[in-house]
């Protein structure tokens, strides 16, 4: 993986704005027509990335399926489509039964029962308060072993994203995939625990870790449930018992990462990208050892937002291990005011202060695709770039 | 004016939303009408409810929420100014919607401000502005819009005292000593259509004449004094192409200087101005840096400045403060919570936000306060909860600051 050698790289969390055209080939999802719409998407997004400053662009995970402009969900929907032993047909993750969780046994809920939205359960109802998240297609449930059926998609994305790196002369591109600890929160009639639905989860998705990896791309693991459980554990656990919780997920995608090159995977942690109050997101500070403790080589979380900017002084105390970078998001998909370059330079370098300037690559909070305006997402992007040059002159002084 | 003697005081900018029975009480408002007596005691109860919740979660210097001043919708941007169109004479109320105007452009040294609808950002960021999917979207708009056809004069006087009674009962019943009410200042109030005066000037002097009236109501009522007056920095992007920025103060001052007129002899102690870049969820890309107008906004004669300073695009401006002095006797009010995301902010943010400011103005001189009025611009679940998560961060700063 690139490092911050001689000035502050940018990159950002994955997603980006769908064009409508590429919206409509997802919808009626024609071959070949689809597949050519994303040939030549794929090689215009890396194309304007790399216009607007990006220096390790994605693919904007224009191969994970979406049909709609606001849509939130596609960067684990994907892997419904390309894990085999999944009936598609279940009630939707805001229709699951909620569950309730007691000491010692530490339960996920549905989403319609997370805590936050249960406590703004109106403000999350009212169509005008721009909380809406898309569309709530039926999620599956796991009937049979689950094994991975992704070849082809996943190598017609590499394919497409090589493609468009060559054409642009970018040397590095990343590709996210979803941890299994974020894919299995879905039903399960065939496993007799969770745990082995997870490491059935971590043992399917290797496979496209590895595919990722194989072709020279940086793997970044989306893994938002480390973070975002917390939210979705009803009654609130302690810390102890959720970061015990959050390790067994943590140690499964260990297992699925086992003898790849962690200098090419990062990891991606999030509160979730929904546009809600946040007020029970769970403190980075109780958390960092959980998300260290992966065996990656660099770590992308929100830190630009209201609710995670302080949270730059984790790094006071926490250790990076040396050779590992973090990628915190100074730019965010949680305000549609375009960040000044000046306040993305000041988060870049108060980062850069703890944890040395070579080791911090300037993102966004989460990835901006589906969740702001395709103008907006592209402004922040610009604003990314601009403030990452700011806070190089001021670093490399 | 109070000041955080002892603790981080904290405020807010105004608006506050409004229960949805004195929406549809105000219905007969919006159009112009007299209130009857049952929307009267709705809005006497509402103003008594809304005080008694700010001192409950702590506010220490509360207002009315702008109660007084009508929203026909949940969503609304534009009460602050919309509502004195009622309480000037002068004014033909039916004519073209204040959007529907064509767009004006600025040449060197003659600057005009442009419609609302053919802003620089609003330009620049059109499709997102236009999608209703982008969160932008600022409620119902209205199909007719004011203009000026005789001279000026203030009829508000009733409204006035009605809000002033609301307001002074609900702060007794509730036991407190100091509260705000919002006015419009001239420069703000006066960018509608003008049939009658010779010029611009007249005009907008006209409108300082008229509204005096209201800000000596208010303030010999023992009230604090509000004046909101966005236009200070939000002309910056209604003007096309973009002016250079000396011809945009000059062109300022010409308001700031009949503001001033419309407050001479007031007492300044009581007078706080609130300056902002416009509450609407766009961009903000062509906002103009505050370090560009902040002479101009310590040129008004008041005893406080309230300005955003929580929202993404300004933020960073606390630096401001390491170069420019603020005069002894006054006192700021960054925001340091924001209508802009609906991410409620984290009280150790809010915290840090205050400390900035303390450190370089003074403890004793910041009021704790949001960017803009969060009634109408956010959901109300979401502007309680930021109320709240200013007051914890207020109570968290005071903890770092007064050790």
């Amino acid at each position: 993986m690139r490092g911050s050698s001689d000035h502050i790289l940018t990159s950002h969390a994955g997603s980006l704005p769908r064009p409508d055209d590429l919206i409509e080939a997802w919808a009626a999802n024609d071959e070949p027509a689809l597949a050519e719409k994303l040939t030549a998407s794929v090689a215009e997004v890396v194309r304007r990335q790399k216009e607007a400053g990006i220096d390790v662009p994605g693919d904007g995970e224009f191969g994970k399926p979406m049909a709609q402009r606001v849509n939130y969900g596609s960067w684990w929907r994907y892997s419904w489509l390309r894990l085999g032993g999944l009936d598609l047909h279940g009630p939707s993750l805001y229709e699951m039964e909620a569950r309730r969780s007691s000491p010692g046994h530490v339960a996920l809920t549905s989403f319609g029962d997370r805590r936050d939205r249960t406590q703004f359960a109106v403000a999350y109802n009212d169509p005008d308060s721009g909380i809406t998240t898309g569309p709530r297609p039926p999620a599956p449930i796991c009937v049979a072993p689950i094994h991975y059926a992704g070849h082809d998609a996943i190598n017609a994305d590499i394919a497409n994203f090589k493609a468009a790196l060559e054409a642009t002369g970018v040397e590095e591109g990343f590709m996210t995939a979803v941890a299994p600890g974020s894919a299995s929160r879905i039903g399960n009639s065939y496993y007799k625990t969770e745990e082995e639905l997870l490491y059935a989860c971590a043992d399917a998705m290797r496979e496209e870790y590895k595919a990722i990896l194989d072709s020279g791309l940086v793997l970044q693991l989306d893994d938002p449930a480390i973070a975002e459980n917390w939210d979705m554990i009803n009654p609130e656990p302690t810390v102890e018992e959720y970061k015990r919780f959050s390790m067994v997920r943590v140690e499964a995608l260990n297992h699925a990462i086992r003898g790849l090159p962690q200098e090419r995977i990062r990891f991606h942690l999030c509160w979730g990208s929904w546009h809600g109050p946040h007020t029970t997101d769970i403190a980075m500070r109780d958390i960092v050892d959980v998300m260290l403790a992966v065996n990656a080589g660099a770590y992308s979380f929100e830190a630009g937002n209201v609710r995670h900017e302080h949270e730059w002084r984790v790094w006071q105390e926490a250790r990076l291990p040396a050779d590992k970078l973090i990628l915190p998001g100074v730019v965010s998909h949680a305000t549609n005011v375009v960040e000044h370059p000046e306040l993305v330079a000041d988060r870049i370098v108060r980062f850069a202060n703890l944890v040395g300037k070579e080791r911090v690559i300037a993102s966004t909070d989460c990835g901006l695709g589906g969740r702001i305006h395709p103008q907006i997402a592209w402004a922040k992007l610009e604003a990314l770039a601009q403030g990452a040059a700011l806070a190089t002159r001021q670093l490399w002084r | 004016m109070r000041t955080s003697s002892d603790h981080i005081l904290t405020s807010h900018v105004g608006s506050l939303p409004r229960p949805d029975e004195l929406i549809e009480a105000n219905r007969a408002r919006e159009a112009g009408e007299a209130i009857d007596d049952e929307a009267a005691a709705t809005l006497q109860n509402a103003v008594a409810d809304v005080v008694r919740r700010q001192k409950g979660i702590g506010i220490d210097v509360p207002g009315d929420g702008e109660f007084g001043k009508s929203v026909g919708h949940r969503v609304n941007y534009g009460a602050w100014w919309n509502y004195a169109f009622h309480r000037l004479g002068g004014l033909e109320l039916n004519g073209p919607a204040l959007d529907s105007r064509p767009p004006q452009r600025s040449r060197s040294g003659e600057i005009v401000l442009t419609s609302a609808a053919h802003r620089r950002d609003r330009v620049r960021f059109a499709d997102a502005y236009a999608d209703r999917d982008s969160g932008i979207w600022m409620g119902p708009r209205p199909t007719s819009g004011p203009v000026c056809v005789g001279p000026l004069t203030y009829t508000g006087h009733a409204a006035v005292q009605a809000d002033i009674a609301n307001f002074k009962a609900a702060l007794r019943a509730a036991g407190l000593e100091e509260g705000f009410m919002t006015s419009v200042a001239p420069g703000s109030a006066y960018r509608i259509p003008n049939e009658y005066y010779k010029s611009d000037e007249d005009f907008l002097y006209a409108c300082a004449d008229a509204m005096r009236e209201e800000y000596k109501a208010i303030l010999d009522a023992g009230l604090v004094l509000q004046l909101d007056d966005p236009a200070t920095a939000t002309g910056w992007d209604m003007i096309d192409p973009a002016p250079n920025v000396a011809d945009y103060k000059k062109f300022t001052m010409v308001r700031i200087e009949a503001l001033n007129h419309a407050l001479r002899g007031l007492p300044r102690d009581r007078i706080r101005f609130h300056l902002c870049w416009g509450s609407w969820h766009g961009p903000h890309t062509t906002d103009i840096p505050l370090r560009d107008i902040v002479d101009v906004m310590l040129a008004v004669n008041a005893g406080a400045y309230s300005f955003e300073a929580g929202n993404v695009r300004h933020e960073h401006e606390w630096k401001v403060w390491q170069d420019v002095k603020l005069p002894d006797d006054k006192l700021i009010l960054p925001g340091v919570v924001s209508h802009a995301t609906n991410v409620v902010e984290h009280p150790e943010l809010v915290a840090d936000r205050i400390a900035r400011f303390a450190n370089l103005v003074g403890k004793e001189r910041v009021i704790a306060s949001t960017d803009c009025g969060l009634g109408g611009r956010v959901h109300p679940q979401i502007a309680w909860a930021k109320l709240e998560a200013l007051v914890a961060g207020a109570a968290l700063a005071t903890r770092q600051l007064w050790r």
